[in-house]
């Protein structure tokens, strides 16, 4: 009798322990999902910027076209991305062809001194910032979400639940943060 | 403590706070209703009913009122809201707070409302003079992480409350005073010992329930604010440049003192610093750069010292 009461005593235990293990990662998992498309919001606020950009600077140099056809297929291949790797690659993409197009601009004072320009160059600085804030919020959470799957005792259940560990948006910062030196921007 | 845990902790301390209200008002309502007239406890009751519910409510109205801080939007504040906006987005927030502007020299900052998505950041227009963007932004965020960590709601309505009991207590005093000698008043004497008991008591005792609201959230504060910015040494930069300032905010009062960034009593001189550190609202500023110098691995120069009292 007494054993029966042990056994129920920590089948008990074991339902509840899963239940709030359960939904800790549900909670987790939804709060990387609304990370993520914090994250996209901004790109796509962002990638809404960039024909008006380049129209502009397009009207003042009009010799750059390698530059465009950069910021143009970094573009697409970011509205097309459906992963959060594909997403982070053509983020890359997309600063260094950025990296460019401002380097190009910097060598036709006409354009820089356009009040369009600035406006637009002020905007694409706030978007670049957002999507900054958006990702870290989203790392944080992904490294919240990943450590509690992998962590003992929730590793036992997380990958039978169906709990897989998400993918940082990770942009090693070093690289594309450089300014890129650009051959065609020198007159 | 983990964030969850933490926002079950401010959760559990509401329900409490509110509980506590609860007993005062009736302890009150008792008061005056013995030692007066049970009609004019009636009245006082329902009306510290619906001052708790409007309290519940209107708590960051109240706040802002008192505080004499208005809204301003992002055209006229273009720099400050994008900074806002961005942490607000680091941290997660549904929306951005609003923002509100108190005009005043003495830099400072609070939070308040009710839940994150009915919740403001008010900064004085001294701050925005003193800080440039980055001490700006680790100010922010620390409030930021206030409203994430749902502090808000606690010390706002706490702020309210402590206004209240005030008030109450002030009542009390005078009725004891200057009302209580009417003949027909049997239980005079008792009525006048309790009331000026509980007048004494009261805001000590809202006292000690704002100290135990604001220390340790403090520094939790700080902690979300560099989670969610990376920048520990901008709000240790900030918080030193509110220590190596000494002007005193105008509109301000003990109610409402626990929910500034850094105490805005500090320069007041008189009660607090007879009372020495024991009724301190906030950790020292030192302490908290000590504790963000440690997070990120920087020393910043010591202290310009204090202008010496005459």
């Amino acid at each position: 009798m007494i054993v029966l009461w042990i056994v129920l005593a920590v089948v008990v235990i074991l339902v509840v322990w899963l239940v709030f293990a359960y939904n800790k990662l549900v909670r987790l998992r939804n709060e990387a999902e609304q990370g993520y498309s914090s994250i996209d919001i901004q790109l796509k606020r962002r990638a809404d910027l960039i024909p008006n950009l380049v129209e502009t600077v397009k009207a003042y140099a009009t010799h750059e076209r390698g530059v465009f056809e950069d910021v143009a297929a970094a573009r697409s291949k970011m509205l097309s991305a459906d992963s959060v790797g594909e997403a982070a690659g053509a983020e890359r993409q997309m600063r260094g062809a950025l990296g460019r197009l401002f380097a190009v601009a910097e060598a036709y004072p006409e354009l820089r001194a356009s009040e369009n320009f600035r406006a637009l160059q002020e905007e694409l600085s706030d978007t670049e910032d957002k999507i900054a804030a958006a990702r870290r919020y989203y790392n944080n959470v992904v490294q919240r979400y990943n450590t509690s799957q992998q962590t003992f005792p929730t590793n036992l259940m997380a990958g039978a639940l169906g709990f897989r560990p998400r993918e940082f948006f990770e942009l090693d910062d070093e690289g594309d943060r450089a300014p890129v030196a650009v051959d065609l921007s020198k007159p | 403590m983990t964030l969850q845990e933490q926002i079950r902790a401010n959760r559990r301390r509401t329900a409490v706070v509110f509980l506590g209200f609860a007993i005062l008002i009736l302890a009150f309502v008792a008061i005056i209703g013995g030692a007066y007239s049970p009609g004019l406890a009636g009245v006082l009751g329902i009306f510290m009913i619906g001052y708790g519910i409007i309290s519940y409510y209107a708590s960051g109205r109240i706040i802002a009122a008192a505080a004499h801080a208005k809204p301003v939007t992002k055209q006229d504040q273009p720099r400050v809201y994008r900074i806002l906006e961005n942490v607000a987005i680091a941290a997660g927030l549904p929306k951005t707070p609003d923002l509100y502007l108190i005009d005043d020299s003495s830099p400072n900052a609070f939070a308040a409302g009710r839940d994150p998505k009915h919740a403001y950041v008010a900064v004085t227009t001294g701050l925005l003079a003193l800080m440039d963007d980055r001490e700006v932004e680790g100010v922010l965020a620390h409030e930021v992480g206030h409203i994430r960590n749902r502090d808000v709601k606690l010390m706002s309505i706490a702020a309210v409350l402590v206004g209240a009991i005030a008030l109450a207590a002030d009542m009390l005093m005078r009725i004891t005073i200057w009302g209580g000698d009417s003949d027909d008043n049997s239980l005079g004497w008792i009525g006048v010992a309790a009331g000026l008991l509980a007048a004494v008591l009261a805001p000590i005792g809202a006292s000690m329930l704002q100290m135990s609201l604001s220390r340790r959230r403090e520094y939790l504060a700080d902690a979300a604010a560099v989670e969610f910015t990376g920048d520990a040494e901008g709000l240790a930069l900030a918080l030193a440049a509110l220590r190596d300032d000494h002007q005193p905010l105008k509109h301000v009062t003990r109610a409402t003192a626990h929910l500034y960034i850094e105490s805005p009593l500090r320069d007041h001189k008189g009660l607090r610093s007879s009372l020495g550190g024991m009724f301190d609202t906030h950790p020292p500023l030192e302490d908290r750069i000590a504790k963000l110098e440690e997070i990120g691995g920087f020393t910043l120069p010591a202290a310009t010292p204090a202008p010496q009292a005459p």
